[in-house]
């Protein structure tokens, strides 16, 4: 296990209005897996991954990370344990440096490896991600949507992080895009024994690349299971009625659709 | 009955760079009351075929474009600005992707619709105006249109504003609806109701819709025929059943490989380029449909 | 780079500026070879040849003391273009540096400065300056000093409203989660891209502190005889109106001309850069 969410809570206020955005959530993420919290809008999902990021402190509750409870004010070296993928490549990296330099930042701050190797490492890591290592010197703006996301994953593994927060990765893409980009984050998965903790709200690409699902509706966990269990037989009434929702293109998906869904 | 037939549609921007030519002669037609998707990723040239058909480029310096695109019989081109400018709202009208930035955040919904109103009827009184507001209102499902029409877009939900965007698109009974990605900044759940909303309203009014979008899920929930676009040109159309049972251009066959199953199946390894997506386009027999 | 000589070509105004601006600068930096009597800059009497019409020998005639005004034009360039250089290399890294922290650091820091850099811009800059002048003795120095003063404010609010609006962009939340500096921050993430803004600001008021400085020294308040000046040659020359109108008139095109080359220059720099982003 590497992250133990204990009993969440987080209460926004503005003005005289209070929301509030996670209720008592307890949930474990275990190494190797990809965890997909599942939610629409107001469901809370963006909020806890903010707090595991350590952006805001939880409002109640702890977050216990190998073995030890996480500080709201992170060390260095607790920040490159816990890295994000966001949704939208086009402003993840910096329109004024080169791709080179925004994945050489992460090698500097931690100090990863010897300063002289660093260049060649930028170079390794967009092989990994599957680029040409030319595109280092390249600025974002001559970047594909797509290419972008793989320059914004590659800096995640530059930090050898423990757990990797994405965020919508491929919600901003287009639907080629998306297919070879969910293909190169299962494969690096596998291949880096990494951890996901995956937001979306696409229920067809959580069950083609999640290990298990948290359903989240307004700030509560609905429910939890294993993706197979969660896709043969969804227990909550809301899980079922998101299923029955999914926009689906084959008559087998329908029926399975048809078969597991609820009125919304 | 044909209502909207674009031949040979060419569409150029002069840039710094030069001349680059973004559609390279598109043709599809739409009949009264059929609803029509076209479908394609970023860059295909989808949206710029919209906003050909509402008349918002043809006043652009920079774009040069080729063809005829004629609605009810008559060639847009011969139209003044003015001309296409009247039709845009009554026999015309569109739906957009984000419904609370398409509204005005500074009046309240009535005056909005009041205006809309006031495109198809001149000089519709205030009290006529807010019946016939709150009666469309209705229509989308709305059960307290009184408060809606008091309402500023701000404090409604997305959803709800989707509604009455809807509502305002379909005020003038206008003979063709575009709706360009309707409902994808929404949840799905409330955009799963909003096109039943509006699929069961453009069947009752005998409205015709082109339907935008990059989403075959809801493509082929919405549409009777479909058209796959890619880089400027129209690879496969035909009845939406033909074109997803059976899938023939190289293109179309990657785009629903490569789409996510709800019952599975794991992540195809399907090319972002290939050379057979250049193939030439492939039309499904009308089967009726057209 | 290409996109960049595409837009001057097609655009006049700015080429026109560009085409001042270059005079100008060379103008100031070549005084001393093309000045027919550089030494007219200094206090030199020349009573034989006082207050004389444009000639051939005197392009804009000559002043009252018998100086060859053309001479002295172009010193004078040189002056107002060593105050710009001076005034802006003092005032922009401080107000870049304030505008920085301000935006990205937020808190009490956003709110003091801000206020601070609000009492400064709600002042007229000239009235600021005189009253600056006021209490100081009337040297080059302290006119460049009151006109720096009135002048970095200007830049902490342009990169304040630009960081507001990057801090909230994916790489800065990319760079805090990676868990870099907030000096690498402001200085490396953001600070690139208030460059074009900056530069362009920067171009543009090259022109301004001309005509700011000069209408100090019009006043009396700027530059101190027998240095040239431009603005204390119009208000000196405007006393002769309008017999004597060389004495006024050329000096003051000298002004417009420089100050609009500078502002068509910065126009077409927003173009330029603007477009590249």
């Amino acid at each position: 296990m590497i992250l133990q969410i204990e009993n969440i809570s987080k209460t926004f206020e503005t003005g005289s209005h209070r929301v509030q955005a996670l209720d008592d959530i307890t949930l474990a993420v275990e190494a190797g897996e990809c965890l997909a919290i599942v939610g629409e809008s107001g469901s809370g999902k963006s909020t806890l991954a903010n707090i595991v990021l350590g952006l805001y402190p939880p409002g109640r509750g702890r977050l216990v990370f190998d073995g030890a409870e996480l500080p709201d004010q992170r060390s260095l070296a607790l920040r490159r344990a816990i890295q994000l993928v966001q949704q939208n490549p086009l402003s993840a990296l910096n329109p004024r440096r080169s791709v080179g330099a925004s994945l050489r930042l992460a090698l500097d701050v931690h100090d990863i490896g010897p300063r002289a190797g660093r260049g060649a490492r930028v170079r390794d890591l967009l092989a990994a991600v599957g680029l040409d290592p030319a595109l280092e010197a390249r600025a974002p703006a001559a970047l594909s949507g797509g290419q972008r996301q793989r320059v914004a994953i590659a800096r995640a593994l530059a930090c050898e992080s423990r757990l990797i927060v994405l965020d919508e990765p491929t919600s901003a893409l287009d639907v080629l895009v998306q297919a070879q980009v969910l293909r190169l984050l299962h494969r690096l998965r596998q291949e880096h024994g990494l951890t996901y903790l995956f937001i979306t709200h696409d229920l067809a690409v959580v069950r083609n690349i999640a290990t298990r699902v948290a359903v989240f509706q307004r700030g509560r966990m609905v429910e939890l299971a294993d993706t197979e269990a969660l896709f043969s037989a969804p227990a909550h009434p809301y899980t079922r009625a998101l299923i029955s929702a999914v926009p689906v293109i084959t008559e087998e998906e329908k029926a399975m659709r048809d078969r597991l869904g609820g009125k919304p | 009955m044909t209502l909207l037939s674009i031949r040979d549609l060419k569409l150029t921007f002069r840039l710094w760079s030069g001349p680059v030519e973004v559609l390279h002669g598109i043709s599809l037609a739409i009949g009264k009351g059929e609803r029509v998707a076209l479908v394609g990723e970023s860059g295909s040239g989808k949206s710029v075929t919209a906003r050909i058909i509402l008349g918002l480029l043809q006043e652009q310096r920079n774009a040069r474009i080729s063809g005829t695109v004629e609605f009810e019989g008559r060639d847009l081109a011969r139209l003044s600005a003015r001309e296409r400018m009247s039709m845009r709202g009554r026999a015309m009208s569109m739906i957009f992707q984000d419904p609370t930035s398409s509204l005005n955040p500074v009046y309240r919904i009535g005056p909005q619709f009041r205006e809309v109103l006031d495109r198809g009827s001149p000089g519709i009184s205030a009290a006529e105006a807010r019946a016939r507001a709150a009666q469309m209102l209705a229509e989308v499902s709305i059960r307290e249109p009184d408060r809606v029409l008091d309402s500023y877009p701000f404090q409604l939900s997305g959803g709800m504003n989707q509604r009455v965007m809807i509502a305002m698109a379909l005020a003038n009974r206008p003979a063709l609806l575009l709706a360009d990605e309707p409902g994808t900044a929404l949840d799905v759940t409330v955009q799963a109701q909003t096109l039943d909303l509006m699929r069961g309203l453009v069947a009752d009014h005998g409205t015709a819709v082109l339907f935008i979008s990059h989403n075959l899920g809801v493509v082929r929930e919405f549409a009777d025929r479909t058209y796959v676009i890619y880089r400027g040109r129209i690879v496969e159309s035909g009845p939406t059943a033909a074109v997803f049972g059976d899938p023939r251009h190289a293109y179309t066959r990657a785009l629903m490989a490569a789409q996510p199953r709800l019952t599975g199946g794991g992540l195809p390894d399907i090319p972002e380029r290939d050379p057979a997506f250049d193939a030439p386009a492939i039309h499904h027999a009308a089967g009726g449909a057209a | 780079m290409r996109r960049a000589l595409h837009i001057l070509a097609a655009n006049p105004l700015t080429l026109t500026g560009a085409v001042l601006v270059l005079l100008v600068v060379l103008a100031a930096l070549l005084a001393d070879v093309v000045a027919p009597y550089p030494e007219h800059a200094g206090a030199v009497v020349d009573f034989l040849n006082f207050n004389k019409p444009p000639s051939a020998e005197h392009l804009f005639g000559t002043d009252l003391v018998g100086r060859d005004l053309f001479s002295r034009v172009l010193f004078a360039y040189r002056i107002s273009l060593l105050l710009g250089v001076v005034v802006l290399v003092i005032s922009v890294p401080v107000g870049v540096t304030l505008g920085l922290m301000a935006g990205y650091l937020g808190g009490r820091r956003e709110y003091v400065l801000m206020r601070i850099t609000d009492v400064f811009l709600s002042i007229p800059p000239l009235v600021l300056a005189m009253s600056i002048m006021g209490v100081l003795p009337p040297t080059l120095l302290n006119g460049m000093l009151a006109v720096t003063a009135m002048w970095w404010p200007w830049y902490t609010r342009l990169v304040y409203n630009i960081v507001r609006g990057e801090k909230v962009e994916g790489y800065v939340l990319a760079a805090e989660i990676i868990g870099a500096s907030k000096w690498h921050i402001m200085f490396r993430e953001i600070l690139p891209n208030c460059v074009p803004a900056v530069v362009t600001k920067i171009t543009l008021d090259f022109g301004f502190v001309i005509l700011i400085v000069s209408s100090l020294s019009f006043l009396g308040l700027g530059v101190q005889p027998p240095t040239p000046d431009l603005g204390s040659m119009v208000a000196e020359g405007a006393r002769y109106l309008p017999d004597s109108w060389w004495l006024a008139v050329f000096p003051g095109l000298a002004i417009l001309v420089a100050v609009f080359g500078f502002n068509l220059v910065g126009d077409g720099l927003r173009d330029i850069l603007g477009a590249e982003q």
